[in-house]
């Protein structure tokens, strides 16, 4: 009984304090939140596809993963799938071992979110070709990569590293001829992961339309 | 969803419609027309072209540099042979929000200025045709490209008949307004750290005014943060710009490109907004970090644990300690089980403490506040609470009153502790001693700033074991006290003698509340003193006698009213009578003039190649006080100092500062005291050590000599 009061006191003084210490904290302004960091571990997600199958990041372990973030309306999207380019390069990398994921951030109801029906025909008539069309309509993923534009391209390495992001290629346009003279950064940084190489540029700048988050 | 129907028609659309040659065109949300600043062309000389859009409301053009997303229009000129078109000069865009993303351009119109130069030797009455192909990139939630080709016929005359075109001169006038100018009048430095550019902004004498605000548009992409809030801040007669740096792509230019816009603008008010900059990026604010002088975890523990054992030799912990070895002499007699019992609590104590104090400081920093070692004294209420209540402790320890009845049959004063004491004991002890750095501790607590958070919290575990450790082993080999009397009546003369030593503690905490608060608060603080002294003495004279309940409850009520009383009225009254800006006048013995620190400043002297010393400080930790008086102020040092013509900076972190919490850190510290000495240019920092004698700050200053020999 004799010590107890006291030590009531030095809790109620204690706790004044810790209180004191947090109203003179501001709230912070925007808090920093954690993205994808390349050189560091991808982190992990877990989406549905157009076909309602949940995927995850952390299952494709082993395997080198490319994430494409996807806008069918954007022009420089169009670039790449009206030439082709897209589609090819899906079908090229998967016939590698490479798994190729597309995914949407555009928000319900916002410009290239499509659902159901729709969106099966649309995956069909663009020609899509790659392991899943993943649907982030929150826009916590593409957020937690900080995905600025479509396309935004990502890879991550058998080991669950992020090796490279940024933009596809070289030619930040929306011209259908392009395409042909780019040098295409996510096959030359895939190229030279899968043979044991450097990777020459590991992160530029991407280019596109803002992701409709 | 009929959306990309209409997608795609206005995609046919823009793509199909682009073979219309009239001035002006329609395509799609933009009028584009070409338009020329004279009414006829002369041989040899330039003339102003523009290109004009009309963009529908709601729907945006982009700036060269985009932002986020998007792109820029551009033009490809078919002009006849031998004319010549210059760069596009662009007028200052504004941002364009849409979070998360920012992207930099242009609503409702957009003139893009081209100088054309016709040969010289142009015929003369002839028409000309100039052409130009433009495409374009028009967003609004969707974006649509569009392309079409713009024609202007003008006349050729001679020389002295070319008159500039009445009609659209006040066009031309009023896009040039809008240009970026080039000021070389204005000083614009370029600060690239670890997480920032710094753009520090001097104005030239003949600008009347100050700037209000400045927004910084990089040429380049890729090496600012876009959305993040652009910190404009104005300090004497510099101001600084501070912008949150691109760390994704990691870019290090050598020269920063863009345009800073301002208000009310760069030659005065209703002049100019926009102001080209193209200078040198200086890194040295990168060179520093990560530099620390610590190479592993191993290593930060040994560090974190020394650290902690000579924080108890510290001033701020030395009285409070005191006690606790006070109280192993008492539990000494009670057995060596039981005293080891209370050792290991008052650790556990100090190192849960140790940790909270740590969480609490990882939260706030990851919610991006810059706080430090020592942040919960740089708030006046802490300061007040935490003076209140080593107030009454030290009436306590005097004997004013006790705490609950006095208990009969035991040795009169002598402490017999709880467990609950024991661990409370170890929670005063870490909050007591956190205005403290030792040695090794400085670069203990800077690496556990790079570390992930599981680290950084076992490196402040560490510090707390550290702290602990001399009183663990006191209890687990009581004999070591043997040299000391048995407990008796000297232990209640010294009890009362510490009190002393406590109110030590609270004059200077009511000195710190003074530089932080200023004076009223601190009459404030006596005034609570007051009513606390009040309450402590209605305790000991009605609370603690025996065997009368009703007397004892109230008193013991009456007692934890006033002191609950007081000091919230005293937190009130604080808040409301503080001064918020309190100066400090940069006096020092000797002559020598210590500046504020900044970093701008800070780079300008080391461009200079003069040495610097810089003194991080602050009024509520003791030992900087303690260094400051003993060497810094020491008559040699002064002379040394003076001749040797230092740079003396003086960062003071009594108070919440972010650009020193950021300077800390650069230098891989979050504690002050730190004494960083620049030898020279090109140098590279010297930590001199956290405890400082004369003689260490001139074996320090001995190399600058050396270098200037050589």
């Amino acid at each position: 009984m004799t010590r107890t009061h006291f030590s009531i006191l030095t809790l109620l003084a204690l706790s004044v304090v810790a209180l004191a210490a947090f109203a003179e904290q501001k709230t912070p302004e925007t808090a920093a939140v954690a993205t994808a960091t390349v050189g560091q571990t991808a982190p992990d997600f877990t989406l549905i596809d157009a076909n309602g199958k949940s995927h995850s990041l952390s299952s494709f372990k082993g395997k080198f993963v490319v994430l494409e973030w996807v806008n069918f309306d954007c022009p420089f999207v169009r670039k790449h799938y009206n030439s082709g380019n897209m589609p090819r390069l899906q079908k090229e990398m998967m016939e590698k071992g490479v798994v190729w994921l597309g995914i949407c951030s555009s928000a319900s109801g916002k410009q290239g979110y499509f659902e159901g029906k729709e969106l099966t025909e649309r995956l069909k008539s663009e020609g899509f070709s790659a392991n899943a069309y993943l649907i982030d309509n929150d826009g916590k993923v593409g957020r937690m990569y900080g995905a600025k534009t479509t396309p935004h391209m990502y890879i991550i390495s058998p080991e669950g590293t992020l090796i490279y992001a940024g933009a596809i290629d070289d030619k930040p346009t929306t011209k259908l001829d392009d395409v042909k003279g780019a040098s295409n950064y996510v096959v030359a940084a895939l190229q030279a992961a899968m043979g044991g190489k450097e990777i020459a540029t590991k992160s530029t700048v991407s280019y596109g339309c803002s992701v409709k988050y | 969803m009929r959306r990309p129907l209409f997608v795609y028609i206005s995609i046919f659309l823009t793509v199909f419609s682009t073979i219309a040659f009239a001035n002006p065109v329609r395509v799609g949300q933009v009028e584009v027309a070409l338009l020329s600043e004279t009414e006829q062309i002369t041989a040899g000389k330039p003339f102003g072209s523009a290109i004009h859009f009309k963009i529908d409301d709601g729907w945006h053009l982009y700036w060269k540099n985009p932002g986020d997303a998007g792109a820029p229009p551009s033009i490809e000129w078919q002009l006849p042979d031998g004319f010549t078109a210059g760069e596009i000069q662009w007028p200052y865009p504004h941002r364009i929000d849409l979070p998360p993303l920012t992207d930099f351009g242009y609503d409702k119109e957009l003139t893009l200025l081209v100088e054309i130069t016709p040969p010289s030797n142009l015929p003369v009455s002839r028409n000309v045709e100039l052409r130009a192909t433009i495409d374009w990139l028009v967003c609004k939630e969707i974006c649509i490209p569009g392309e079409t080709e713009v024609r202007l016929e003008l006349p050729t005359g001679s020389s002295n008949l070319s008159a500039s075109n009445s009609a659209n001169h006040a066009f031309f006038a009023s896009a040039r307004e809008k240009l970026p100018i080039e000021n070389e009048d204005w000083e614009i430095q370029a600060l690239m750290t670890e997480n920032e550019l710094l753009l520090s902004i001097g104005k030239p004498n003949w600008v009347e005014g100050k700037l209000q605000s400045v927004l910084f548009f990089p040429e380049e992409r890729g090496i600012i943060v876009n959305p993040a809030r652009q910190i404009f801040q104005a300090s004497g007669e510099r101001q600084t710009l501070r912008i949150p740096r691109d760390k994704n792509v990691h870019l290090t230019p050598e020269r920063l490109k863009g345009i800073l816009v301002a208000e009310p603008g760069w030659r005065g008010p209703g002049s100019e907004r926009a102001l080209k900059i193209n200078i040198p990026i200086d890194y040295t604010g990168i060179a520093v970090v990560a530099k620390g002088e610590i190479s592993g975890i191993w290593m930060a523990l040994l560090f974190a644990f020394l650290g902690g054992m000579i924080l108890n030799l510290m001033p701020c912990v030395l009285p409070v300690l005191s006690l606790k070895v006070l109280g192993i002499v008492s539990q000494a007699e009670q057995g060596r089980r039981k005293s080891l019992w209370h050792g290991s609590i008052f650790a556990a104590g100090v190192i849960a403490s140790f940790l909270v104090l740590a969480g609490i400081l990882l939260i706030l920093q990851a919610g991006g506040n810059s706080l430090g070692w020592g942040f919960q004294l740089q708030s006046p209420a802490f300061v007040f609470v935490l003076a209140s209540f080593l107030f009454l402790f030290a009436l306590n320890l005097m004997g004013l009153f006790e705490i609950g009845p006095v208990s009969f049959g035991r040795k009169a004063g002598v402490s017999h502790h709880t467990s609950v004491q024991s661990f409370l004991n170890g929670v005063t002890a870490t909050v007591v001693a956190t205005p403290c750095t030792a040695p090794f501790m400085g670069s203990a607590l800077g690496y556990s700033l790079s570390q992930p958070p599981l680290a950084a919290l076992l490196i402040f575990a560490f510090l707390g074991a550290g702290m602990a450790f001399p009183y663990i082993v006191l209890s687990a080999f009581p004999q070591l006290l043997r040299f000391l009397p048995k407990p008796g009546r000297w232990m209640v003369i010294l009890k009362h003698f510490m009190g002393f030593l406590l109110l030590g503690t609270v004059v200077w905490l009511a000195s710190v509340l003074n530089l932080q608060a200023g004076g009223s608060a601190v009459v404030i603080l006596l005034l609570v003193f007051l009513i606390l002294a009040l309450a402590a003495w209605i305790k000991g004279q009605w609370g603690s006698i025996p065997l009368t309940g009703t007397r004892t409850f109230l008193a013991a009520t009456a007692f934890v009213f006033l002191i609950t009383f007081g000091v919230t009225i005293g937190l009130y009254a604080l808040d409301k009578f503080a001064e918020t800006e309190i100066t400090r006048a940069g006096t020092a013995p000797g002559g020598l003039v210590w500046e504020n620190y900044s970093a701008e400043r800070l780079a300008q002297l080391r461009n200079e190649g003069r040495p610097v010393l810089i003194d991080f400080t602050a009024a509520w930790c003791l030992s900087c006080q303690v260094n400051k008086r003993v060497a810094l102020e020491n008559d040699d040092v002064v002379k040394r100092l003076a001749e040797l013509n230092l740079a003396l900076m003086r960062a003071d972190w009594t108070r919440r500062d972010d650009n020193i919490t950021y300077a800390l850190a650069q230098y891989g510290r979050n504690s002050v005291p730190l004494y960083v000495l620049y030898t020279g240019k090109d140098s590279l920092p010297q930590f001199l050590p956290e405890i400082l004698t004369p003689q260490v700050v001139l074996d320090a200053l001995a190399q600058i000599e050396d270098r200037s020999i050589i």
